[in-house]
């Protein structure tokens, strides 16, 4: 969905969205990154440009919706590849967007494909699109905290987001 | 030998969820089951918890129907605390969970369901997509469905409080009143709503109905079973998705039970089976006599179908005109004064949620349009803790229970939730069930073609099981893989979206 939001001339607009089940234990884990990256933004950040952080718990054409309109969009979701233990941290591009955790659903498309919607239907896309993906280890149960290998990645891809960020 | 075939969705790269086809020795289907892993621990999560905490918590069960779950919640929470919300309070709710509906409706139509009939149920997988719906029917339906969705997405948002998981619902009544400009907007959305709604009747008449390899599919006894029906109904006997009570038709179409919510646990019970983490919710009235169809096999479905079968007639005129359309098709005579002999062809889903689709738009104006709409009156502060709730709603995908019961203090002590798809679990397995024996004769060969038709068994269903459990396909790539009882692989077949 497109939103509407204070117009800013010359500045990159951003999205952060931060993927997965704030109950759902590991699945938890790009809500949470999203929220630290939030509380860091602000003066300390000048050259972030315009940014907006939200939470989803959905994906093919409500992320898609998501993120149309903005210059850049960042995503942040649980991944189970098996590529490692978890708290491994995956970066992705937009062609790798199966593997995500969250971003393919039941009662959606997936957004790899949603992204093709909006290609057909020429809806204005980021032409930036990043994805950083942490191997989990449990995303089944529900429960509010994060197991200690995934927690110990959340600084690095906070970092990581930051760093992109103002780049 | 007995050869397994498995449908294998890999959305996430372990496999959540499969279809497993058991074949005898003479290469014919002996039995069905489908599977996916259960979510763990909900029930622990929440007790101890505050029972105003609900509304916020069960709408994070899931991102499909968090409006439902939210609805659920709320209402459980008005009999938690014995409050009855002021009228204009109830129609707001309703009139949020109309807007809830018409998305809900148009994403299964247009990405899901809709395009094993708009593409065809024999065109490769890749094409059956949403992809291939636009390649078919052109952009600018495209774009439709996409303001569709945007425009009722913007009233979940301003009457829920939040665009995904809504905040609004509160024991006793809703957070805020309507103003006449926002009154204003959301009948325009309403009537919009109504013109997208006859738009794709007028599609699915089109390209399915007058297509005709595809309503002969429709009508073919392979997505056939007599089971009966559940939906909630108003005190007319009319479908309402909002509040009502539970209302039962057995196969043959004679009431067979019509109770409050509250009463479900006289009415239901659940079975477990070994190889499955799900439950099998029946009539207990009837008994769970295996995976049978019949007036004599407690298996029950609760779907945009069996709402239709229920219901003395629609609510809303312009949905009347497509459900007696739609009841003609199937030639069915009439049971009462305004409702049919039950519709047991499961594929006339689709075609059912198109009518609800016309019938929500048509309730959201009638809501929005009327007086008390825009009543500040829009909650009663409770006073007391009853101790016990139980809320219900129709989901979209099937009646959605909530049963709470709490401590002196309003901390949860039970939680125990039967969500739509748990509804179908026995009914999604029959019919897979029949899908695949009629499809897979004699050991005959697997096309993609014949896999398609058991998926759309059950993508019928609208399944949405990352609440019930996590995942099943929808459009998603296949692994079919046979392998012998000794589940040594014997084929495997792969197809890719």
């Amino acid at each position: 969905m497109t939103r509407p939001r204070a117009t800013r001339t010359r500045t990159t607009r951003t999205v952060v969205i931060g993927v997965g089940n704030p109950i759902l234990s590991d699945d938890s884990v790009g809500i949470r990154i999203a929220r630290q990256v939030q509380c860091c933004l602000g003066a300390a950040m000048p050259d972030a440009g315009d940014v907006e952080v939200t939470e989803m718990y959905a994906g093919g054409l409500r992320l898609m919706e998501a993120l149309t309109g903005y210059d850049r969009a960042f995503l942040i979701d649980a991944v189970e590849t098996g590529d490692g233990p978890p708290g491994t941290v995956h970066t992705f591009a937009r062609q790798d967007l199966r593997a995500l955790r969250n971003v393919s659903g039941v009662h959606d498309t997936s957004l790899g494909m949603a992204l093709q919607v909006a290609d057909r239907l020429s809806l204005p896309l980021p032409s930036d699109i990043r994805i950083w993906g942490v191997e989990i280890e449990d995303g089944m149960a529900f429960g509010e905290e994060l197991t200690p290998a995934v927690a110990a990645a959340v600084p690095r891809v906070v970092g990581a987001v930051l760093a992109a960020l103002q780049s | 030998m007995t050869k397994r075939i498995t449908i294998d969705p890999i959305t996430r790269l372990e496999g959540h969820g499969k279809i497993e086809i058991f074949l005898d020795d003479a290469g014919d289907v002996e039995h069905t089951y489908f599977q996916v892993p259960e979510l763990r621990g909900f029930e622990q999560f929440c007790l101890g918890r505050k029972a105003e905490d609900m509304p916020n918590i069960t709408n994070r069960i899931c991102g499909v129907c968090p409006e439902a779950h939210h609805m659920a919640a709320t209402k459980a929470l008005d009999a938690v605390f014995g409050v009855e919300p002021p009228p204009a309070a109830k129609k707001i709710r309703e009139l949020f969970y109309s807007a809830f509906y018409v998305t809900d409706h148009t994403t299964h139509f247009y990405a899901l369901g809709g395009p094993d009939f708009i593409v065809g149920p024999d065109a490769p997988a890749s094409e059956r997509n949403i992809l291939g719906v636009i390649a078919k029917v052109g952009v600018e339906i495209g774009r439709k469905v996409i303001d569709c969705r945007s425009r009722n997405h913007g009233i979940i948002k301003l009457l829920g409080g939040r665009a995904i998981h809504p905040t609004a619902g509160l024991p006793g009544g809703w957070s805020r009143a309507i103003a006449e400009t926002e009154r204003a907007h959301i009948e325009q959305v309403a009537r919009d709503n109504i013109d997208f709604a006859l738009f794709s009747l007028q599609a699915f008449d089109d390209l399915v109905l007058k297509n005709t390899a595809y309503l002969e599919l429709i009508l073919s006894d392979v997505y056939v079973h007599r089971t009966y029906g559940m939906g909630t109904v108003d005190a007319n006997g009319q479908v309402n998705f909002y509040d009502g009570q539970i209302r039962v038709v057995d196969p043959a179409g004679s009431v067979f039970a019509q109770y409050d919510a509250a009463d479900y646990a006289q009415h239901l019970s659940e079975t477990v089976l070994p190889y499955s983490y799900l439950k099998y919710p029946y009539l207990k009235r009837v008994g769970w006599h295996g995976f049978e169809d019949g007036a004599r096999s407690g298996i029950y479905a609760a779907t945009p179908l069996t709402r239709l079968n229920v219901t003395e007639g629609m609510p809303t005129p312009r949905a009347q005109e497509h459900f007696d359309r739609m009841y003609a098709t199937f030639g069915c005579a009439k049971v009462t004064d305004r409702r049919y002999a039950p519709i047991h062809h499961r594929l006339a889903t689709h075609w059912a949620r198109l009518i609800e689709l016309l019938y929500a738009s048509e309730r959201m104006l009638e809501l929005a349009t009327d007086p008390e709409i825009t009543s500040p009156l829009v909650r009663v502060i409770p006073e007391r803790i009853v101790g016990e709730g139980v809320g219900s709603v129709e989901a979209p995908r099937g009646t959605l229970t909530h049963h709470y019961k709490t401590d002196e203090r309003g901390l949860l002590t039970m939680v125990n939730l039967i969500v739509g798809t748990t509804n179908n679990h026995a009914a999604i397995t029959l019919s897979i069930k029949k899908a695949a024996q009629s499809l897979i004769k004699k050991g005959s060969v697997v096309t993609d073609g014949i896999l398609n038709k058991v998926e759309m068994a059950f993508r019928l269903y609208d399944p949405c099981l990352s609440c019930a459990t996590h995942s099943l396909p929808g459009h998603m790539p296949l692994i079919v893989r046979i392998r012998d009882r000794q589940g040594a692989l014997v084929q495997e077949l792969r197809q890719d979206s």
